[in-house]
């Protein structure tokens, strides 16, 4: 690859992030959500792979932590889903309850909703990166 | 000061529970905190069960899933007070033992010391889960400590995790065991759907003699019985002895099958409500008895005569829940606490001996009583008892079985004396074969900790002899729980012609006979047993689970076999299912051809794309082109979707096609090359496939399954849109929910259930792909 084509790839890793983060926050007002913010976040990590080589990137990005994030993705949904069982409301209920006043921060809503849409975002992020990673590995490996 | 809230069912179950992780904990921060945090947990524990027992444990009840209709709710009557004793009492026992013999066992195995905090951490998780299971007065609780007991067992079983027998006796147990408790499982669900609750004490006010209930309890009875190893699943039992010495001791005495009767005593009043599943504890009772005591008369290995052993004296107390009634009930209660001193004194003699001289089996052992006096005055004790000679608690065991037994007429009379007799056989043929006559092996010398557990517990069994009020007041409180009605207990020496006297000195004189005549029985019981192990039950396990994994070999192997034919078993049935659909609908005028207008030029368009795309893929001769083709058509189609107005779903398809393609070409990367030893299979299987053409097949089954997707589509798209549609309430409710994106709120809220079912799916396939890339990569 050329330098030109580093240096871009470089470049256009945070705006790649910072447009997964408003897809992300912005999920609940407008089109988009945890799925797509979590894909378009890899995409970025994957451009990395393939202009910049496994080796930089893995120092560069923190992948290896790509199966905690996972996990504790699965675990944010696992808890919004079951803890309303705790106070006795069927499983999944989101707070605050319909009819009630949420709290915006910008764009933002604060609901367990999109707590739970984080969840997605965190695991659909760590299984893509964990999956780009380990091709990426497996292909290093070959005797070509 | 203990508050209102600190009463003793709180302290008890609190002690208990905690005593496996503290011990966990204390052992994997420094390996030699492990015995005495294990030691010193457990004999909490026991205090705790001691004081709970003296003060009684007041009802305990607290919300955990109101939604579901499920509550924490746990009293430590008598019934709980007789098992937790035994639970934590006999644990402390059994930890003590096991400070001095794992450390040896695992040194002879050549394993790392630090093996013994799993041994502690398991054991004492039975511990909690056998005290949490005999408090629990919900039925739902008590499955869950029910699994809990299987589970802890599972890992203990299969300790010595390196030898295959032990795997397998493990597995077997856990499966013996753990498909029952789905039977119990299907009988609480039964009771709750006709009564709406799970609790005890309401289902017990509430039931009465019906089918449903019958079944129910019916179902509940074979899990409590294939816990306590009763005939046809006792099979289980003996291979368990392939777990160290004195995790078997507090299986058999305190634990695992000791929980099978416990539940009968906890579920007796409903048990009463259906004559045939009392009528048929008896039969079971008896028949466990006979095959128990049968089989340990042939056996050799010490462990494998305490096993069978087993079998037979949890066949009398099933015999005695059979009978019922206040009688049956006391006798049951005060057995069970006489027969764990017993058992397990005797496991712990049998694990001692085995350490001492190394000998298994009754063939390499013999006078050992010289050399180990306290051993032998211990374990000699527990025997008596066992055989239910006078000045022991065993004999008012006994005493209460025939009191039970004499109101059930001759049969039953004589099946309970032939029982006891067999008892008396076998307990001298262990003690006897281990202490008396020749010395065979001359003993190493053995730590006291390996003979005081058995020394103080031989001396409960004979002050059980001389007091035994003690011990019938806890039966006395156990058996009221198990018969609903006060009990009493009078348990005392009578020197007259009473029929318990006169059934106890013929059971021991019969017992007699068969030890002096053994010569003339011996070959052929072994005979009998031999035929009974080999064509038993035990085989019809071993047929269903080798067919069972068969089976399982073959469909993965259909299904690995060739992906044409992989994706021809999907595309098929789907079809002609879809088909079938078409063809029973009625469809007047279903299928019309609408109009186009210039406003459709850029949709049709992009499908017209996507349709050439769809074709070039079937003419794609190489990977790398039909994965660019195919993401083309996602492409298309992702444009269709934003024309037709609905970014959010164009957006998410782009996103898919995107990764998705990038991947595949990334996959691509990774199938073998030229000079790969993979290839040459894959040449040879492709050659094959060659010579048996399946190209005709192929195209019949892609144009049956894509004509027939043609017709539904064709058909869905030619109806006017319902006004009112699932799709409309989502459009209205989702400013209720506080969002504006459709899409998401019904993936997040409406539909969350599905995401959170869907994201783990990904999660799950995640680690497939990393198991299947790692290994590939270390290969």
């Amino acid at each position: 690859m050329t330098i030109m084509s580093r240096h871009v790839a470089r470049l256009l890793l945070a705006p790649t992030w910072m447009v997964a983060l408003a897809v992300m926050i912005k999920g609940y007002a407008d089109t988009g959500d945890g799925f797509s913010a979590g894909i378009i976040a890899s995409l970025g990590v994957l451009l990395q792979y393939l202009v910049v080589g496994t080796r930089e990137t893995t120092q560069l990005l923190p992948v290896r932590y790509a199966r905690e994030a996972a996990q504790f993705g699965l675990l944010i949904a696992l808890l919004v889903t079951f803890i309303p069982v705790l106070w006795g409301d069927p499983i999944l209920t989101h707070y605050p309850r319909p009819g009630e006043s949420v709290t915006h921060l910008g764009t933002l809503e604060l609901l367990t909703a999109v707590l739970f849409d984080v969840g997605v975002f965190l695991l659909v992020l760590g299984v893509a990166t964990g999956v780009i990673d380990l091709i990426a590995r497996s292909r290093e490996r070959r005797p070509t | 000061m203990l508050t209102d809230h600190w009463n003793a069912t709180l302290v008890l179950l609190v002690t208990a529970l905690a005593a496996a992780p503290l011990t966990a904990l204390a052992g994997f921060w420094r390996r030699t905190l492990a015995t005495p945090v294990a030691i010193v947990t457990t004999a909490a524990a026991f205090a705790a069960a001691l004081w709970g027992w003296a003060e009684g444990g007041p009802t305990l009840d607290a919300p955990w899933a109101p939604a579901w209709n499920l509550r924490l709710t746990f009293e430590l009557d008598g019934l709980a007070a007789l098992y937790s004793l035994l639970a934590t009492g006999i644990g402390l026992a059994v930890v003590i033992y096991a400070s001095r013999y794992i450390p040896l066992h695992l040194a002879h195995s050549e394993r790392d010391q630090g093996d013994i905090v799993r041994f502690y951490g398991f054991l004492l998780l039975f511990m909690g889960a056998m005290v949490g299971l005999v408090m629990a007065q919900d039925l739902f609780l008590i499955f869950l400590f029910w699994d809990l007991t299987a589970i802890s067992s599972y890992f203990l079983i299969g300790y010595d995790s390196e030898r295959e027998d032990a795997r397998a006796s493990a597995l077997m147990a856990f499966l013996i065991t753990g498909i029952s408790a789905v039977c119990f499982l299907i009988g609480a669900l039964l009771l709750y759907s006709e009564y709406g609750t799970f609790a005890l004490p309401d289902l017990m006010a509430r039931t009465e003699s019906s089918r449903l209930v019958t079944t129910a309890v019916a179902l509940i009875s074979a899990a409590a019985l294939a816990k306590s190893a009763q005939a046809p699943l006792h099979f289980w039992l003996p291979r368990a002895m392939a777990a160290p010495t004195p995790v078997s001791a507090y299986l058999h005495s305190a634990a695992m099958v000791a929980a099978g009767v416990f539940l009968l005593g906890r579920v007796h009043p409903l048990l009463e409500k259906s004559d045939v599943v009392m009528n048929a504890l008896v039969v079971i009772g008896f028949a466990s008895m006979a095959t128990g005591g049968c089989l340990a008369l042939t056996r050799k290995v010490l462990k494998q005569l305490l096993a069978y052993s087993t079998i037979s004296q949890y066949g009398y107390v099933v015999v005695m829940l059979g009978i019922g009634g206040a009688d049956g009930a006391a006798a049951a209660s005060f057995y069970v606490i006489a027969h764990a001193l017993m058992k397990c004194a005797l496991f712990l003699t049998a694990g001692a001996v085995t350490e001492a001289t190394g000998q298994k089996a009754l063939t390499g052992l013999g006078g050992l009583w010289r050399r180990m006096p306290l051993l032998a005055v211990g374990s000699g004790a527990a025997a008596a008892g066992l055989a239910a000679l006078p000045l022991t608690a065993g004999f008012f065991k006994d005493e209460l079985f025939f009191k039970a037994a004499d109101h059930e007429g001759n049969p039953i009379r004589l099946l309970a004396v032939a029982g006891a007799a067999l008892t008396f056989a076998y307990s001298w043929r262990f003690w006897g074969g281990i202490f008396a006559g020749p010395l065979q092996t001359e003993p190493k010398p053995l730590s006291i900790r390996l003979t005081a557990p058995v020394a103080v517990l031989g001396a409960l069994v004979l002050l059980g002899g001389v007091w035994p009020h003690p011990f019938a007041r806890l039966a006395e409180d156990a058996a009221t729980v198990t018969a609903g009605t006060p009990v009493h207990i009078e348990v005392a020496y009578h020197l007259d012609s009473r029929v318990e006297n006169v059934m106890a000195i013929a059971a021991i004189a019969v017992g007699l006979v068969l030890i002096f005549s053994r010569p003339l029985w011996q070959p052929a019981l072994v005979a009998i047993s031999t035929t009974t192990v080999r064509f038993g039950p035990e085989r019809l396990y071993w047929a269903v689970l080798l067919g069972l994994n068969r089976l399982s070999d073959r469909m993965h192997r259909i299904e690995i076999h060739d992906l044409r034919g992989r994706v021809a078993t999907i595309l098929l049935p789907a079809g002609l299912l879809v088909g079938a659909g078409v063809a029973v609908t009625p469809g007047g005028g279903t299928f019309r051809i609408g109009s186009l207008s210039n406003g459709d030029l850029p949709e049709v368009l992009m499908l017209t794309v996507a349709a050439l795309a769809a074709i070039t893929a079937a003419l794609a001769r190489d990977h790398l082109s039909l994965a660019l083709v195919l993401s083309g058509v996602g492409f298309s189609l992702a444009v269709v979707y934003a024309l037709l107005g609905s970014p959010d779903v164009a957006l998410v398809a782009v996103l898919i096609e995107t990764i998705f393609a990038l991947l595949f070409v990334g996959m691509l990367a990774l199938l073998p090359r030229e000079g790969d030893e993979a290839i040459a299979v894959i040449t040879r299987d492709r050659e094959q496939r060659l010579q048996a053409d399946n190209r005709g097949r192929d195209a019949v089954l892609s144009a049956i399954a894509g004509g027939l997707a043609f017709i539904v589509a064709w058909g869905i798209l030619s109806k006017p849109a319902p006004l009112e549609s699932v799709i409309t309430s989502h459009i209205r409710l989702a400013p209720v929910a506080h969002g504006k994106d459709i899409v998401t709120v019904i993936l997040a809220d409406f539909r969350g259930l599905d995401t959170m079912g869907e994201i783990t799916v990904i999660g799950i396939a995640f680690l497939g792909i990393a198991t299947y890339l790692r290994r590939w990569r270390t290969r």
